[in-house]
């Protein structure tokens, strides 16, 4: 047998939870039965493989025996964060479909009265006699007031939240 | 659909694919449940990652307010213990690459050398008697100390292999590596620690 028969052996070993010699089947199938049957043909010949098995098998059970616990403590502040965490996203996620219908309707009050405020600049601009650029910028800014006050008002609201609680959470 | 047929294509569905559906929908009863189910094996492969408990428990929580956020990642196609890992994989790199810009490896032998009453991974609670506590914990401590000592990537092999029972390619799926490495981790890996534990008799 050659140095690299046994080392083939020892890697299947480890491959099937070390202890593929004593059970019947591959260890979540991750050895085939030519395999296994080689494995323990081969470990039938070699007491030195066989020592190893032994060691490897051992080891393997007392690390499978090995017990770590999770302390109910531990468990409980977990769950009690995600439900706490998971109520967050909801509120931003309601948060969110508020301003989607607020962007909406908006948008469908804007399209239908920019015709008519058009109309009302351009007369206006006409009776006071300025360049139809003048007027054109006024009625652009009356159109992003709104977003520029909401700006402003979110952007307080957020600097308030973070100097008192630490988050922009509300 | 009647009744019949919605129980009947429920109890069809699979347990991933519940998971995947609670996931999306962010159920915090299924996730309480999940954090239960799932707590000593996520801690021990936390603390296999970390070779620390403390911090493995603050990275336990994180991973469940990562598995919240992002659950609608999880596609239910797969077993939800290899996506768990992997999420809690991904979170203890992000957060020692942030912490120290030293390998995992270099930060614990530091750890080792400095913390000699470093607790070990504790067991559970057993009423045994006196002598059989003490040898108990010594083993306890000893298979902590071999396993601590392994290279982080032959100890996470083991961990996920020998005491998840992860498959190969779970495994190979949760470290993003590809067989091959996991085979030659956990062979090399078995080899240091049987190695390290020379002496302890069955």
């Amino acid at each position: 047998m050659t140095q690299s028969t046994h080392e083939q052996a020892r890697k299947l070993m480890a491959l099937a939870g070390a202890n593929a010699a004593a059970n019947d089947r591959a260890d979540r199938n991750d050895l085939s039965s030519a395999q296994l049957n080689w494995l323990r043909a081969h470990l039938q010949d070699c007491a030195d493989c066989r020592n190893y098995a032994d060691a490897a098998g051992h080891v393997v059970r007392k690390l499978r025996s090995q017990p770590v616990a999770a302390d109910f403590g531990l468990v409980r502040t977990t769950q009690m964060r995600v439900r706490s965490r998971a109520l967050e996203l909801r509120r931003q996620q309601e948060r969110l479909w508020v301003i989607c219908i607020c962007c909406a309707a908006v948008t469908l009050v804007t399209a239908s009265t920019t015709a008519l405020l058009w109309g009302a600049f351009a007369w206006l601009g006409q009776q006071v006699r300025l360049p139809d650029p003048v007027w054109q910028f006024g009625l652009l800014g009356l159109g992003l007031m709104p977003a520029i006050v909401t700006g402003i008002l979110m952007l307080a609201r957020g600097t308030y939240w973070a100097d008192h609680n630490g988050s922009t959470e509300g | 659909m009647n009744a019949t047929a919605y129980c009947f294509l429920n109890a069809m569905e699979s347990e991933p694919s519940i998971i995947a559906r609670g996931l999306r929908r962010r159920d915090p009863d299924l996730l309480d449940r999940l954090i239960e189910q799932y707590q000593h094996r996520l801690l021990r492969y936390l603390i296999s990652l970390t070779g620390n408990r403390e911090l493995a428990e603050d990275l336990f929580q994180e991973t469940w307010i990562r598995v919240l956020e992002r659950g609608h990642q999880y596609d239910g196609k797969h077993e939800f213990n290899t996506w768990l890992y992997a999420v809690a994989r991904n979170l203890t790199i992000d957060y020692l690459r942030k912490k120290s810009p030293v390998s995992l490896d270099a930060m614990m032998e530091d750890r080792l050398l400095r913390d000699e009453d470093r607790a070990p991974l504790e067991p559970a609670d057993t009423q045994p008697m006196a002598w059989e506590v003490i040898e108990q914990h010594e083993q306890a401590e000893r298979i902590s100390a071999a396993m601590i000592g392994l290279p982080s990537e032959y100890r996470e092999a083991i961990v996920l292999r020998f005491q998840d029972g992860l498959g190969l390619e779970e495994i190979a799926a949760v470290i993003g590596a590809p067989l091959g490495t996991v085979k030659s981790r956990l062979y090399r890996g078995l080899n240091q620690l049987m190695g390290r534990l020379g002496g302890m008799q069955a």
